[in-house]
């Protein structure tokens, strides 16, 4: 061997460059494999590769606040002067190492989150972490991580949202939450940065919206892949930075629908995508669907669609007027399955279906994700009887099984060709 | 013309509709002076006994006076006279149903101004919890099948009971807060006072004090406190289903995120959480559209006119409404 001097890689730079190889596989084919790509999202994927594989940390000089789910406000973590970092991870690297602490059967998102505090390689690593109690294996994975010496903090989370009591509980947490931050940050939450903030996140929102009308155009002028990197970069950018991109983003769509410049193929059939949520870089079924040939318009996803859609109405603006908002818009808008009933998340994919113009949904379920696997039948049941095709697939964060994955998904996006054909 | 409905599907509602109250209330209590004037069935407070001032005046006066006839003279021109004004009165509320509630009645506008008077001073409102809440959701029939029998039972023996005694006459008139703030404000408090001719009255009209206070303490506490009582609401909500007004959700597009809820001073559950309905004028409805406007959901809820969209809810008059439309620095205080 000539190589003596190189030196011997330590675990965490052996994840770090395992963790920069997945990332790095997805950024570049959603870069590279797809008709006309869209200049300002380069922007995003700039930051995925230098946050993922140069491992540059964004919020050295911030309180970062870890959330498990979106349940926990993000208006008030900023209104406090923190930055809210949900870690829903997506690495494969960091689902192998979960595996060894959890179940097998354990959801991989769970696990991979898991894995990535067990590996305590983070690049902005969060200084309180606050878990809401929403299935049992998040509620479980907080408890976990605790014991890696994180500060973890409960927050009751309840399983019905039509009760009075189960939304008094809900404001009760949150309020508490609230309180346990203020402790945490030794600031007060005030009316002013309260009503800041809301109005902050507000014209976040507003900027997803206006780009989600776009996703109506007969003529579709971006991929669903983009906007799962957009709104998975709102996990973990800084807030300021994103909405400039977006601005610079909505401006180029504007040119591109008036130039009618697509990134579809004639014929691509359009999906509704729902189920576990794609967390960067797990990818997979949306990338195996858009270079399928389809497109995905929507998204009934916690990691993207669900994630903006509702947004804070307040009446009186006062300080506990606002948190209660807060509180209702995160339960009663929330469509997530650990829900008693799934009616709510039918509705809206329903909907998503006949406003995106949709000609099918497709349904991914996590491997061990309990309650989309469960739900799945429901779901299936609602769409059959609105006529809207669908194809209900589980997959996992390996990246074996693709070809078996991508022959079902081709079948089917043929199959809606054919079914338009015959329409015509 | 599409510019138009924009213009108003993103207009400020709390503005527009605290001008149009101020106008309604104008007309309404001094009206009179200048000759304007809208009958005596109007469905909504417009007290009869605001003399002079009064530019239209309230059904429910009209409707006890209407009842206090012997069986006899009722089968005859007394009926005739009640068919007559019930009409008008229900032509009037066709018109713009329960929204003489949320824009025109001087009550209602009074409880806003109170409310308005509380967020000045930076207090909190409170609400009723929603088992009392479907409680108290009953008292308003009581109070008006009571208004409606009383006169009744002063001239009739019903069931064989004594009549009932004359100064029950305007059972409702004695204790309604209207009789005594409506005229206040033409300068005539000569309504706040205990009447000692008679049990009866030093009864009624002690009520009436009791419950003018109630009226302007609770509804500093509590948005629209007088509302949930009010037997006029009852009274509107029979005539309620044909009014060409309407407030229609379209269920579908609903996210049940229960924006319009927390906007609702009526405390309305079913105007979130009931995705079946088209109709959602409840009983306790004011048509103040202030859900229609905290709606974020394009084309969920609307304000329909005789088959017209006047009204509805978009995500830009959301945006806007909300102040979310711009970019905002967060306040950082290092
Ligand atoms: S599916 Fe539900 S519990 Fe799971 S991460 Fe999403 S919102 Fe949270
Ligand atoms: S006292 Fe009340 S019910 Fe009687 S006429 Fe006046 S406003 Fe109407
Ligand atoms: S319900 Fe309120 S607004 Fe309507 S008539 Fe009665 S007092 Fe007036
Ligand atoms: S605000 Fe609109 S979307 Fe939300 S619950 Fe009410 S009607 Fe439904
Ligand atoms: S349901 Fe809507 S229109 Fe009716 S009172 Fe409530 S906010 Fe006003």
């Amino acid at each position: 061997m000539s190589n003596i001097e190189r030196t011997i890689e330590t675990p965490k730079e052996k994840q770090n460059r395992h963790k920069a190889m997945e990332a790095i596989k997805v950024i570049n084919s959603i870069k590279d494999d797809f008709k006309s790509p869209i200049e300002s999202m380069n922007y995003f994927y700039d930051l995925f590769e230098r946050v993922y594989c140069k491992n540059e940390s964004l919020h050295n000089d911030k309180t970062k606040v870890g959330t498990m789910c979106i349940q926990i406000p993000s208006e008030i973590i900023y209104a406090l002067d923190g930055v809210p970092i949900r870690l829903c991870n997506g690495f494969y690297t960091d689902d192998e190492i979960g595996s060894d602490l959890l179940p097998q059967k354990a959801c991989p998102l769970v696990k991979a989150t898991v894995g990535h505090f067990a590996s305590n390689n983070f690049i902005d690593k969060p200084d309180i972490v606050f878990s809401p109690t929403t299935c049992d294996q998040k509620t479980k994975a907080g408890t976990i991580i605790r014991n890696y010496g994180f500060k973890v903090i409960d927050v009751d989370f309840p399983r019905t949202k039509e009760s009075e009591g189960s939304r008094e509980y809900w404001r009760k947490s949150i309020k508490q939450f609230a309180v346990e931050l203020s402790k945490f940050k030794n600031k007060k939450l005030t009316k002013s940065n309260l009503e800041a903030s809301i109005k902050k996140i507000g014209y976040a929102q507003s900027l997803y919206h206006k780009l989600s009308e776009y996703r109506k155009e007969e003529i579709l002028p971006i991929l669903g892949l983009d906007m799962f990197l957009i709104t998975n970069a709102f996990f973990f950018d800084k807030i300021d930075s994103w909405t400039e991109a977006m601005e610079i983003l909505l401006k180029e769509m504007k040119i591109r629908v008036d130039k009618k410049i697509t990134v579809a193929g004639k014929r691509s059939p359009r999906i509704v995508f729902t189920g576990s949520p794609p967390i960067f870089p797990n990818y997979k079924i949306p990338l195996i669907i858009e270079q399928s040939d389809a497109l995905i318009v929507a998204d009934e996803t916690c990691s993207s669609n669900r994630m903006f859609n509702d947004m804070v109405a307040v009446d009186e603006w006062n300080l506990y007027d606002m948190i209660d908002s807060i509180s209702d818009k995160y339960l009663k808008a929330c469509t997530c399955p650990i829900f008693t009933t799934n009616d709510d998340r039918i509705r809206r994919i329903i909907d998503l279906v006949k406003n995106y113009k949709a000609d099918a949904v497709i349904y991914q379920a996590f491997a061990g994700c309990t309650v989309y696997e469960m739900e799945q039948r429901s779901v299936l049941e609602a769409m059959e009887k609105a006529g809207i095709a669908i194809l209900y697939i589980e997959s996992d964060y390996s990246p074996s099984q693709q070809g078996q994955l991508s022959t079902r998904i081709e079948a089917f996006v043929e199959s809606i060709k054919n079914r338009r054909r015959r329409k015509k | 013309m599409s510019n138009l409905k924009k213009k108003i599907n993103n207009m400020n509602l709390v503005r527009f509709r605290f001008w149009f109250q101020i106008v309604a209330f104008l007309l309404i209590v001094y009206g009179g002076y200048i000759g304007f004037d809208l009958g005596d069935k109007l469905p909504t407070f417009a007290c009869v006994y605001n003399s002079d001032g009064t530019g239209g005046k309230c059904y429910l006066g009209m409707l006890q006076h209407d009842l206090n006839h012997h069986w006899e003279t009722f089968l005859g021109f007394a009926g005739y006279a009640f068919s007559i004004s019930l009409g008008m009165f229900i032509v009037w509320f066709w018109l713009l149903n329960k929204a003489w509630c949320g824009f025109v009645c001087p009550l209602g506008t009074m409880q806003d101004w109170i409310t308005a008077f509380r967020k000045k001073l930076k207090i909190r409102f409170s609400q009723y919890d929603w088992s009392s809440r479907a409680k108290i959701k009953s008292i308003k029939w009581i109070l008006l099948i009571l208004l409606l029998i009383i006169p009744v039972m002063i001239s009739n023996s019903v069931f064989g009971l004594p009549t009932l005694p004359n100064g029950l006459s305007m059972p409702f008139c004695d204790i309604c807060p209207g009789r005594m703030l409506i005229p206040a404000f033409t300068g005539d408090f000569g309504q706040f006072y205990i009447d000692f001719s008679s049990k009866t009255e030093i009864v009624m009209t002690t009520l009436g004090m009791i419950i003018v206070g109630l009226f302007l303490v609770g509804s500093f506490i509590k948005k629209r406190f007088f509302c949930y009582f009010c037997p006029m609401a009852a009274l509107q909500y029979t005539f309620s289903k044909p009014a060409l007004l309407k407030l229609y959700k379209d269920g579908s597009k609903c996210t049940k995120c229960g924006d319009c809820y927390r906007a609702c001073d009526m405390d309305i559950l079913e105007i979130a959480d009931d995705v079946t309905s088209k109709n959602l004028v409840t009983e306790d409805c004011t048509l103040c559209l202030k859900c229609v406007a905290a709606c974020p959901e394009e084309g969920c809820l609307e304000a329909n006119f005789v088959g017209k969209t006047i009204f509805e809810s978009t995500k830009e008059g959301f945006i806007i409404r909300m102040a979310m439309d711009k970019k905002r620095e967060l306040n950082e205080q290092h």
